[in-house]
């Protein structure tokens, strides 16, 4: 048997080291050592400030993209710490976070959602009114801010779940069903809803009427209480990036449509015909009584958040949903203030 | 005390884990997001035997992942046995058969979830074939082994009394392999089993997989609880099932 020659004096030196490398994190507070941000591929201006790289200089650290399948993964992450910021994050799961008491806050939106989010029904199907879906099978990612908008189609439309069969699948899958015929309709999102456009498919215009009917969707960026509390100059950085972004789209969108392209591996095209269909809010604009409002007095988003929550809860997604206040209390809008100042 | 039997110290291991959780849960060391309290899941369980689930009532669910795990696991067993037996016997059909069920056996069945919807679409036949794979080179490599395992000279003796290979196979080869076939189906039943809730993946709206995969989107960890322990159960009922089976008939295996 060897032992390894411990001394009196190294395992001072060890202890220090150790001690030491754990307290340092703590002392730079300045700036993080690296952010993590939880994002997903899609056409929007987000992946200009991403490619070029005005996030990372926003928040002044290095950051760690991960991709992510849906918002609830993104709430899970940021439940396990390992996720500071979530970029365009549906409003379904910012609602259901919130309601569950998750250590996030809304500082920000990236879109309301519109009518880039869509019904699609196949043109053979003979799909005119919302009584010609009874016997149909409708596909949509469940959970999702597209499955939010066709439950709210079939209530607002007197049917119900054993009217419609509808089917849980991811956009791919969709796609691959679509190809072999096997489903009538589908509520999703870009690219896979352009994709079952092409082969066979026309809109069914919802969009408009569920918004006023309360189901207003939008994609929002949360914030991980503990980042925003340590790193506010971060957050309010990260917020001018997509301002930036934004600006460019604004300016020259065939630029940006480029720039959006090469991130989102689409043509130019395509990643401009899919940003026309999103309503990119200003952050301004989102300072605004109709979104997020200002510190102390929020915006009518919190209202869309808390109807969000309630509808999840009748569907018993949800055990309870807390009082509007709540909704409210989660905005924080003191960096958007900063970040437009 | 030196001596405590078996199913004493299994008791005491699950009364352990039992009372840590109720201790965890009770004292509020954990939220009820991340683990239910007892009162939590009875609640819960209480909702979906009342209520259902999305839909469908529990035992609907179940039923249906019970029809999915039975159909797929029985076919895949069935076609794996025959198919492993064969290439036990002939050394050419094991060529040929083998590269394939090598590739499908380490093969994890996300990977061809997409292919397996365009080929057969959303249906049950996608679910079915997808825990068919899962089945079919477990059982297959199973019986082969137990072919190639049986003593030269048992064969060599049976031919020698005047058996016909026909006889041969029947009475000496299949029997003898029996015990390695019905190990086989153990292992491939518990792989049916991990492979359900990838199957239901494919366009869910029913059964116990799809219900613990729904339910954890939105943190419904209640309702994931119940699954898991239904699915659980269940499995092991099945596992005890096939063991018995396997005692009655190849009561002389191992000793």
């Amino acid at each position: 048997m060897t032992a390894l020659p411990l001394t009196r004096r190294s395992a001072l030196a060890a202890a220090a080291a150790a001690t030491g490398a754990l307290a340092l994190p703590r002392l730079s507070r300045a700036a993080p050592a690296k952010v993590n941000v939880g994002f997903f591929t899609e056409a929007k201006p987000t992946m200009i400030a991403k490619g070029q790289g005005w996030f990372a200089e926003g928040v002044g650290a290095p950051i760690t993209w991960t991709e992510y399948g849906s918002g609830a993964e993104i709430n899970t992450a940021m439940v396990g710490g390992s996720c500071d910021i979530g970029l365009a994050t549906g409003s379904v799961a910012t609602a259901a976070g919130i309601a569950q008491g998750l250590p996030f806050q809304v500082i920000g939106l990236v879109d309301n959602i519109g009518p880039a989010e869509e019904m699609t029904v196949r043109t053979a199907a003979n799909i005119r009114s919302p009584a010609d879906f009874k016997g149909k099978k409708v596909a949509t990612p469940f959970g999702s801010t597209s499955h939010f908008r066709l439950l709210g189609f079939l209530k607002t439309n007197g049917l119900s779940q054993r009217d419609v069969t509808v089917l849980d699948m991811k956009p791919a899958a969709i796609q691959a069903a679509w190809a072999k015929g096997e489903i009538d309709a589908a509520y999703v999102w870009a690219p896979a809803k352009s994709k079952i456009i092409e082969a066979g498919g026309t809109p069914f215009r919802t969009w408009d009427a569920l918004d006023k009917a309360g189901y207003a969707i939008a994609d929002t960026i949360i914030v991980h209480n503990d980042f925003a509390k340590a790193q506010p100059a971060s957050v309010v950085g990260f917020l001018k990036a997509y301002g930036k972004a934004l600006g460019m789209w604004r300016s020259s969108p065939e630029e940006a449509a480029k720039l959006v392209a090469q991130q989102a591996g689409v043509s130019p095209e395509t990643a401009m015909a899919e940003m026309k269909a999103y309503e990119f809010v200003d952050l301004p604009a989102q300072t605004g009584e109709a979104w997020l409002g200002t510190p102390g007095k929020p915006g009518k988003f919190a209202e869309v958040l808390k109807g969000t929550a309630d509808f999840l809860v009748e569907q018993r997604s949800l055990r309870s949903a807390p009082p509007v206040g709540t909704f409210g209390s989660a905005l924080n809008t003191h960096f958007l203030q900063q970040a437009v100042a | 005390m030196r001596s405590l039997p078996n199913w004493a110290v299994t008791g005491l291991s699950i009364l352990l884990v039992l009372s840590a959780w109720v201790a965890v849960t009770r004292l509020g060391l954990v939220r009820d997001l991340f683990l239910p309290g007892p009162r939590d899941l009875w609640l819960g369980l209480q909702e979906l035997l009342d209520e259902g689930y999305k839909g469908r009532t529990l035992p609907e669910h179940l039923g249906m992942s019970l029809l999915r795990v039975g159909t797929g696991f029985l076919t895949g067993a069935l076609a794996g046995t025959a198919l492993g037996l064969a290439m036990g016997v002939s050394r050419k059909l094991d060529a040929m058969a083998a590269p394939f069920i090598e590739f499908l056996r380490p093969l994890p069945q996300l990977a061809y979830l997409v292919l397996l919807i365009v080929w057969l679409g959303i249906g049950e036949g996608s679910k079915i074939s997808m825990l068919f794979l899962a089945a079919l080179p477990v059982a297959a490599v199973a019986a082969r082994d137990g072919v190639r395992n049986i003593p030269p000279e048992r064969l060599r003796m049976a031919a020698a009394l005047g058996a016909s290979p026909r006889q041969v196979f029947w009475h000496v080869v299949a029997p003898s392999a029996l015990p390695e076939i019905l190990t086989g189906a153990r292992l491939a039943l518990g792989i049916v089993y991990a492979t359900l809730i990838a199957a239901e993946i494919i366009a869910g709206s029913s059964g116990i997989g799809w219900m613990i995969l729904d339910a954890g989107r939105f943190l419904r960890s209640d309702y994931a609880f119940v699954g898991i322990l239904v699915i659980g159960l269940t499995g092991i009922a099945i596992d005890r099932l096939l063991l018995w089976l396997e005692r009655r008939i190849v009561h002389w295996a191992g000793r």
